[in-house]
């Protein structure tokens, strides 16, 4: 009896459980799009007639976004969502170049300390208000203010004062010249949210900027369910009739697990996938029904070193690291090949980019130089790595190779939050692996953290004490050159100085690897992010 | 028994308060700066500064300490670092979907568990109960990574039956809870398998069946009872551990359970989270431990508490 009241209780509450479980995600299922695309529209438009009308494209992504505010977050995998929502007066375009989005034109005076922008009249904000050089002034100025403490309150530490001119046209000062100006606002960072939206923050420091999106974008924001999707559904009165929204709404979902998001993609639950395992795209590309696209990201992987150590002071040894390292092997083994040997500092997406004569493979010239600079038999070295499978793979791969020449590396593998720490602690450092990304694709980004003196420990990212006054002169040079060819230039020989004094292992470019179902056309994928503005369905 | 229900729960206030200190430093002693891993080189020492400031890392420990425990006892958890909404919201939406996993597992577990046992110990040494502990063995030691990317890959990709993963749907919970109740499973067939066993060599077992006596009825009325004792303790641990989130089972299905939202929160470092999990982790541990004690006496009346 009192068994079989038991079982029945048991049954009873595995019931109430998933009655409470159902109760509580049913709407995620159900809910319409709000905004689909009025099929006028879509006629108007001219759209092949193959497209699929209203329909919702999913995207999984390796991570839950950090935050939906441009100025609030620094991750490439939450700029997939953001570049559906918010727009800035100028964007790059798939060859790299700057080209005007909310402005129509732009103009920088000739000592580069003033950048110009006329801007398109007719913009409207997903909340209905109005977009003019008001707005711009107000977002620049909140942005910028260190008060705030937005994230990347820095980025925009090079404007000196904003300027209205008349309701379309505003003036942006630079404190001191400062040639890259175009491209940092051609940054995704560099987007306008309605004033309506800034107003509430600025009236009530608590507001959420951060779950709360408004743009002048294709797709507005619709919700967001942590750990499982952030929608966006088409905004009707996007301004650019030309190119509007295509699908009625896209889920971005984070989905962690590599292998999972190639099970969605194969069970055809998802149209795109990011961040696709290198193993796995071979196999995929083979599939009738899908696309793999890979090209070049705008992170470099390479191995630091603490130029403070007694080993690595002597120029000979460090370029004897890199002849030791074959770098074609180790790109076939860790990233199928997915990549390419650095032959610069830089990746090559990243404006002023030069190529530099690389360090071809020799194991021979490597053990040459090691005896010369008094080190015939190697040394002992420690090597940090974060822990994931595919930096742990890069150090293990980097171990075996410098065996070869006499050098002894035992390889340290460290969740990644500690090893920041200890990087940033400056204290027993010898060897780590990094990734750096040039988010602002633009060459001072990619080496003055990297490479300039005062950006050792703790500041950011000089982990391995590299200091050279002539590197630093150069990369001050360059941006302060009002002339752009004299600023390349200037770029390619600090890349050049750091290729040969080698303070780096430098290792290999990463490719962008990225799936998606044939039917799913005009993706785009610009500076590691994927562009879905004109994607749609077949 | 009131009375040692209210015994019981007023003990927990003092080790609810050590958990709280000891979370508390194990939080903020792990290395890693929660300021560093969001934003990385983007922001300058200033900013930085600013931020750190305004999460209140500059004063010393113990007023950070002072002023978490203020903040608990009001009920206020802190607002999460990372998503910069309230952890208590947070934990409430996600709790529905580990209660909904746990108790879809607990479901499989108890079904296969409890029927294998059973079978296997009064069919001692036949072929169906080495069979068992073979099958039980194995199923141990399958790593619920593996195992539920098999399913995925046979149910999910090929045969199409299932979604790969996510919520949303009764059908989304079907993979997961199997993957996570298989485990459990062989842990209470051998459990539920030796406790019967044990009970089957007592004198009233012998008695019984001296009386005639059929061999099912002796197994159902007089052995179970008290085989169950061992069977409900351990459950109510396995039960325990699942409420603590499926981390790896969580990751694999993309399941938005309390395990995904603390492997994001220590990797973040979001101290609040983190904080407001491991002390809502031990709660639940203490009050399954209760649960478990108070269920002896309904199945065995002659456990009484005074």
């Amino acid at each position: 009896m009192q068994m079989r009241k038991r079982v029945r209780l048991l049954t009873v509450s595995f019931l109430v459980a998933t009655a409470m479980l159902a109760g509580c995600t049913s709407n995620s299922g159900q809910t319409p799009p709000t905004n689909g695309p009025a099929p006028e529209h879509a006629e108007q438009q001219e759209v092949p007639v193959k497209a699929e009308l209203n329909a919702e494209l999913t995207v999984a992504l390796e991570a839950e976004a950090t935050s939906l505010d441009p100025w609030n977050s620094t991750d490439s995998n939450t700029l997939h969502i953001l570049s559906t929502m918010f727009e800035g007066l100028l964007t790059r375009n798939e060859n790299g170049e700057v080209v005007p989005v909310l402005a129509t034109d732009y103009q920088l005076n000739a000592d580069a300390t003033t950048l110009t922008f006329h801007l398109r009249k007719g913009i409207l904000f997903h909340d209905g208000t109005v977009f003019d050089a008001n707005v711009v002034k107000k977002n620049l100025d909140y942005v910028r203010n260190k008060e705030n403490g937005m994230a990347r309150a820095s980025f925009f530490g090079f404007i000196k004062e904003v300027t209205v001119v008349d309701p379309y046209t505003i003036t942006v000062t630079a404190n001191v010249p400062n040639s890259a100006m175009v491209a940092y606002m051609a940054h995704p960072s560099a987007s306008f949210k309605s004033q309506k939206e800034l107003q509430k923050k600025i009236d009530d420091p608590k507001y959420n900027m951060d779950r709360n999106p408004v743009g002048t974008g294709p797709y507005q924001f619709h919700e967001w369910k942590n750990g499982q999707f952030v929608k966006v559904a088409a905004f009707d009165d996007y301004w650019d009739k030309e190119k509007p929204a295509k699908l009625a709404a896209i889920l971005f979902k984070p989905v962690m697990e590599a292998s999972t998001r190639v099970n969605m993609l194969k069970a055809g639950e998802v149209d795109i996938v990011t961040s696709l395992p290198t193993l796995d795209a071979r196999m995929i590309g083979e599939d009738a029904n899908l696309d793999v696209y890979s090209g070049p990201s705008l992170n470099m992987i390479y191995v630091g070193m603490n130029t403070k150590l007694d080993k690595y002071k002597d120029k000979r040894v460090r370029q004897a690291m890199n002849y030791a390292i074959n770098k074609e092997q180790l790109i076939s083994q860790v990233a199928d090949g997915y990549g390419t040997a650095a032959d610069s500092p830089l990746s090559p997406l990243v404006k002023g980019y030069a190529k530099q004569q690389s360090y071809l493979y020799n194991a021979d010239k490597a053990k040459q130089l090691l005896t010369e600079a008094g080190y015939p038999d190697g040394f002992a070295a420690t090597l940090w790595t974060r822990n994931s499978t595919e930096f742990v793979a890069i150090a293990e791969n980097i171990k075996m190779q410098l065996q070869a020449v006499g050098i002894k590396v035992e390889v340290q593998a460290y969740e990644s939050g500690t090893l920041f720490e200890m990087l940033d602690a400056g204290e027993g450092t010898d060897l780590y692996i990094g990734r750096w990304g040039a988010g602002t694709a633009e060459a001072d980004w990619g080496m003055r953290p990297n490479f300039a003196s005062d950006r050792i420990p703790p500041n950011y990212n000089n982990s391995g004490f590299y200091q050279n006054q002539q590197v630093d002169q150069l990369l001050n040079e360059a941006l302060k050159a009002t002339d752009n060819s004299m600023a390349q230039q200037k770029y390619a020989e600090a890349q050049k100085v750091i290729m040969d004094e080698a303070p780096w292992i430098f290792l290999y470019v990463p490719d962008v690897v990225i799936a998606k179902r044939k039917n799913v056309v005009d993706v785009g994928v610009t500076l590691d992010t994927v562009r879905l503005h004109a994607a749609y369905k077949q | 028994m009131a009375r040692y229900i209210i015994g019981r729960v007023l003990g927990m206030i003092p080790i609810l308060m050590i958990i709280s200190i000891l979370s508390f430093l194990f939080v903020h002693l792990t290395p890693g700066d929660p300021i560093r891993i969001m934003y990385g080189a983007e922001m300058d020492m200033a900013t930085y500064e600013k931020v750190k400031e305004s999460l209140g890392f500059h004063d010393p420990l113990y007023v950070q300490y002072g002023r978490y425990l203020q903040q608990i006892l009001t009920g206020d958890f802190g607002v999460s670092y990372k998503s910069k909404t309230n952890v208590s919201d947070e934990i409430g939406k996600r709790f529905l979907y580990t209660l909904g996993l746990t108790f879809a597992a607990m479901f499989w577990a108890l079904i296969i568990g409890l029927v294998v046992g059973i079978y296997s110990a009064a069919k001692r040494k036949s072929i169906w109960d080495r069979l068992g502990i073979i099958s039980t063995t194995t199923i141990i030691s399958i790593p619920e990574f593996w195992f539920g990317l098999i399913l995925m890959q046979i149910f999910a990709v090929q045969l199409g039956w299932f979604p790969t993963s996510g919520s949303g749907t009764f059908v989304h919970l079907l993979l997961p809870s199997i993957t996570l109740g298989f485990g459990v499973s062989a842990i209470i067939a051998r459990f539920t398998r030796s406790s019967v066993l044990e009970v089957l060599q007592e004198d009233f077992v012998r008695t019984a069946k001296a009386k005639g006596q059929r061999e099912s009825v002796i197994i159902w009325t007089h052995v179970l009872r008290n085989a169950l004792i061992a069977v409900i303790t351990m459950t109510g641990l396995q039960f325990g551990f699942l409420l603590g989130g499926a981390v790896v089972v969580e990751q694999v299905f993309a399941w938005p359970g309390l395990g995904s939202y603390l492997i994001d929160s220590v990797l973040a470092r979001d101290y609040p989270a983190m904080q407001a999990l491991i002390l809502l982790f031990s709660v639940q541990f203490l009050i399954v431990n209760l649960l478990v004690d108070i269920s002896y006496s309904l199945v065995n009346p002659q456990i009484r508490y005074e």
